[in-house]
């Protein structure tokens, strides 16, 4: 169904802007700045980098290359990670002790991880779908383990629950949670295993090039027990180790002010935004927005792995 | 504000951090649109919107291949032409991509425990090391386009 309505949509499109060379230059600058707009609302409420989103979405919709797309969502990921973050610390939703544990790991694992992926592509041109396939059915085993389990919203870590290193790094937060009209104090436990699977994250993110959102939100919520709302503005946080891989593109050139300016405009202004409506929205609809992303991109990572393969014919478009 | 909503207790390393990526942000965004306005219109362009709507749908390196008649392998089409207004607008992007790092060495500095301080210190060297393993890795593959060509 996901991919009939992606594959449909993009029909729709490419009827309206065939050749869209056609258009006058400022029409598409003018849309990236609105369609920036509404991905930088939805990117701090769901804590997935507005990338994951944009660079899908604007392969079919408009006309630039794919390495200027890359480079346009890569630096707009970071950027708005960067507006929101801020305020989500000073909220206490944004967690600096757990990105403080993570980040060491993930930022050396995300390189080693881009130095194989470089290495993979070169030395199996096919190899690459393969893991796209399985990539999706991890995504997608994440989404049904967050549908079956219940009680994410406001985890409970019971003292014996805490592990050792928790403790000893006392790893603790607190933010004010307006739909119960409290403040909420959280702790984590699993820690270990969640650096462990942060660095796994980290590796498969740089070998890909993908953002860690995905990823990031259950592992803080299901495996270290913090609540929903502090998974996704930490995941927020932590993206913005993801910045030194804007070197790539800048050292390319595939970062033209023309596509990356309104799009930052428009994902600065969203983000404020979205940073308001995350402190505010009802942590149900969070979850289920985050269930959501995560199931589309499992899916049409699957299905672009397979038709990568030759295993399925062409649906999807820009593979 | 609820009813029983009080102070948040929030880390100082942690205030530090936003205060820092606050201010390098806005800074950045700044540096990168203000030269962006004088890009759109029309003044010192390295490289003109018109050739740049005429080959966007290329990649980057047939892009610059046509627009310059040379490919981009580093950082000096920036510097060597920061006199033009796309050009120097990408001081911004520069910025707001080393802004995580300033962030994390101020919150080394107000990192009230030593565990975290040294924590935050070996992800600030991991994120200087990984900006130079990613341009250094950009540029060789680029070159080796080029030989290609």
């Amino acid at each position: 169904m996901v991919a009939f309505a992606y594959a449909g949509f993009y029909h729709v499109f490419d009827d309206v802007i065939v050749g869209g060379d056609s258009m006058a230059w400022w029409f598409w600058p003018l849309f990236m700045f609105v369609f920036t707009l509404l991905i930088g609302i939805i990117s701090p409420v769901s804590g997935v980098g507005g990338g994951v989103l944009f660079v899908p979405l604007s392969t079919i919709i408009t006309p630039f290359n794919i390495d200027f797309i890359r480079g346009a969502g890569l630096v707009m990921a970071v950027t708005s990670a960067l507006s929101s973050v801020p305020y989500l610390i000073r909220k206490g939703l944004a967690n600096i002790r757990i990105f403080a544990i993570i980040a060491p790991v993930m930022v050396i694992t995300s390189v080693v991880g881009g130095w194989v992926g470089l290495w993979v592509t070169n030395a199996y041109p096919n190899g690459k779908y393969l893991i796209k396939v399985l990539l999706g059915a991890i995504i997608l085993l994440v989404f049904f383990i967050m549908v079956s389990s219940k009680r994410v919203e406001f985890p409970e870590v019971k003292e014996e629950d805490r592990d050792s290193l928790s403790k000893k790094l006392n790893i603790w937060g607190e933010y004010y949670e307006p739909d119960l009209d409290a403040i909420i104090e959280y702790t984590t436990k699993n820690t270990p295993i969640a650096i462990v699977t942060f660095a796994v994250i980290g590796f498969v993110a740089g070998m890909f090039g993908l953002g860690a959102g995905w990823a990031n939100v259950p592992v803080l919520n299901m495996l270290m027990g913090v609540p929903i709302k502090v998974a996704t503005a930490t995941s927020m946080l932590i993206i913005t180790a993801n910045a030194p891989a804007i070197g790539i593109y800048l050292t390319k050139g595939a970062i033209l002010p023309l596509i990356v300016v309104p799009s930052i405009l428009g994902i600065t202004i969203g983000a404020r935004i979205g940073a308001k409506v995350a402190e505010i929205i009802k942590p149900k609809f969070v979850r289920w927005l985050v269930l959501a992303i995560l199931f589309i991109a499992g899916v049409l990572n699957i299905i672009k792995g397979l038709q990568g393969m030759h295993v399925i014919p062409p649906i999807l478009p820009g593979v | 504000m609820g009813k029983n909503e009080r102070e948040i207790r929030v880390d100082e390393m942690g205030l530090a951090f936003a205060k820092t990526m606050m201010i390098f942000t806005v800074i950045g965004i700044v540096l990168m649109v203000l030269p962006a306005i004088a890009y759109f219109m029309g003044i010192n362009q390295y490289v003109p919107l018109t050739e740049a709507h005429k080959y966007w749908r290329l990649s980057a390196n047939d892009f610059w291949l046509n627009v310059t008649g040379r490919t981009v392998t580093g950082y000096s089409w920036i510097f060597d032409h920061l006199d033009k207004t796309d050009c120097l607008s990408m001081i911004g992007v520069l910025l707001l991509m080393i802004t995580p790092l300033l962030s994390m060495l101020a919150a080394v500095v107000k990192a009230e425990d030593r565990t975290y301080r040294v924590l935050l210190l070996i992800a600030a060297l991991e994120f200087i090391a990984s900006i130079l393993v990613k341009s250094l890795v950009a540029a060789a593959s680029g070159a080796k386009k080029v030989v290609k060509k």
